[in-house]
């Protein structure tokens, strides 16, 4: 009688084992699935700026207090992604070293301006501690409403005559590189493409 | 009250795995760590930063003093250790939860698996500070059986799976409650 409940207690045990380990492979499946089905490209929300015109030439000032200027065109050509981040977000320090990376190797036909508001000494303790102050850094809470940023970290991309090419949250690499995407594709956004290719089938 | 022997190792085994998993990703990655250390804003910046680099060493230590066979008084080590830890996450997540910054990442399983902070994350570490807390009861004086071995095995892998499932599914609900909001 006694074996007969050790082996019926062996089982169940090794039957919660399998359960379990059973459990954690389904939630697992449920965390691949929810970051398949996340928008793969910058999200547009609320009331975006019109891609296909050039927004306002905003003065901003750097670190330092002198006076620039975002937006227009550029006299190199180049084009300029605007970073708008805070000191104060997570995801924003995440995706600084592929910012500091897309800067450098797009160095040629690129200018990264990294953007935010609020008190110059926070900002300047911030670019020191995370090693970016190569890139040019500048503070207006002017710049974030001309360009409606709603939830950090957002960025938008002009092209060399200040024409607004892209914009929208950004979370992750492939949201930054598919600014680029849309550039290159002329279209307005991710869910842009796919509605129109969606008409088109339909 | 008393506890018997093989609740207490099973108890032991499962709190030993689980402080070396916390501290295993910690070292893995730093340089996260200490950014989860820098936005819960509970220290000034230089006691932040000599906090990121330790708790993840007494991490090490309380899983060691737990699955050390010692009797007498050093035995209560590692379970004051570990409850010690939990009291200090406890505190931080609480302090942030007052102060409604509930967007944190948790920091609790890595940076794979962020998660925000919660009401649920105290009552997690309520229900771990108990089973550390447990260890300390005077165990029932009984022979420990072969049996026994299997019992331990099976009931602390089946409490790492528990803990990595319960983690899986908080880290999932986020996600799904941004889908419902999202047209």
């Amino acid at each position: 009688m006694t074996e007969a409940l050790l082996v019926s207690n062996a089982l169940l045990w090794i039957a919660v084992v399998v359960l379990a380990a059973l459990v954690v492979a389904l939630l697992r499946q449920v965390g691949v699935l929810y970051e398949r089905i996340a928008p793969a490209g910058a999200l547009v929300t609320g009331n975006p700026l019109p891609v296909g015109e050039a927004p306002p030439v905003v003065t901003v000032r750097d670190l330092a207090g002198v006076p620039a200027t975002v937006g227009g065109a550029s006299p190199d050509g180049r084009s300029t992604l605007l970073f708008f981040l805070s000191p104060s977000c997570p995801v924003c320090k995440t995706l600084l070293p592929v910012v500091r990376r897309i800067a450098r190797d797009e160095a040629g036909a690129l200018r990264v301006v990294l953007a935010s508001d609020g008190p110059p000494a926070e900002h300047a303790a911030f670019v020191r501690e995370a090693g970016i102050g190569e890139l040019p850094y500048v503070l207006g809470a002017e710049l974030g409403l001309a360009y409606r940023v709603g939830k950090l970290p957002h960025a938008a991309l002009l092209d060399g005559a200040g024409v607004l090419r892209a914009q929208g949250l950004v979370n992750t690499r492939e949201h930054l590189e598919s600014l680029f995407e849309a550039k290159e594709r002329g279209v307005a956004s991710l869910d842009a493409y796919l509605n129109a290719t969606q008409q088109e089938v339909a | 009250m008393a506890l018997d022997p093989a609740i207490e190792t099973t108890l032991r085994a499962a709190l030993a795995l689980l402080f070396a998993a916390a501290a295993l990703h910690k070292l893995r990655d730093r340089a996260a760590f200490r950014a989860v250390v820098d936005d819960y804003r509970a220290l000034p910046r230089p006691l932040g930063r000599a906090a990121a680099a330790l708790l993840p060493w007494v991490e090490v230590a309380a899983a060691a003093a737990l699955a050390a066979p010692w009797g007498g008084a050093p035995r209560a080590l590692g379970p004051l250790l570990g409850a010690a830890l939990l009291a200090v996450y406890t505190g931080a997540i609480a302090l942030n939860l007052a102060r409604g910054r509930r967007h944190l990442d948790c920091g609790c399983l890595g940076p794979s698996l962020r998660q925000p902070l919660s009401a649920a994350l105290l009552a997690r570490n309520a229900v771990l500070s108990v089973a550390a807390l447990a260890c300390l009861l005077p165990p029932a004086p009984r022979a420990l059986h072969a049996l026994d071995a299997f019992t331990v095995v099976a009931a602390a892998g089946a409490l790492a799976l528990f803990w990595s499932g319960a983690h899986r599914a908080l880290a999932n609900a986020p996600r799904l409650a941004g889908l419902r909001v999202s047209p």
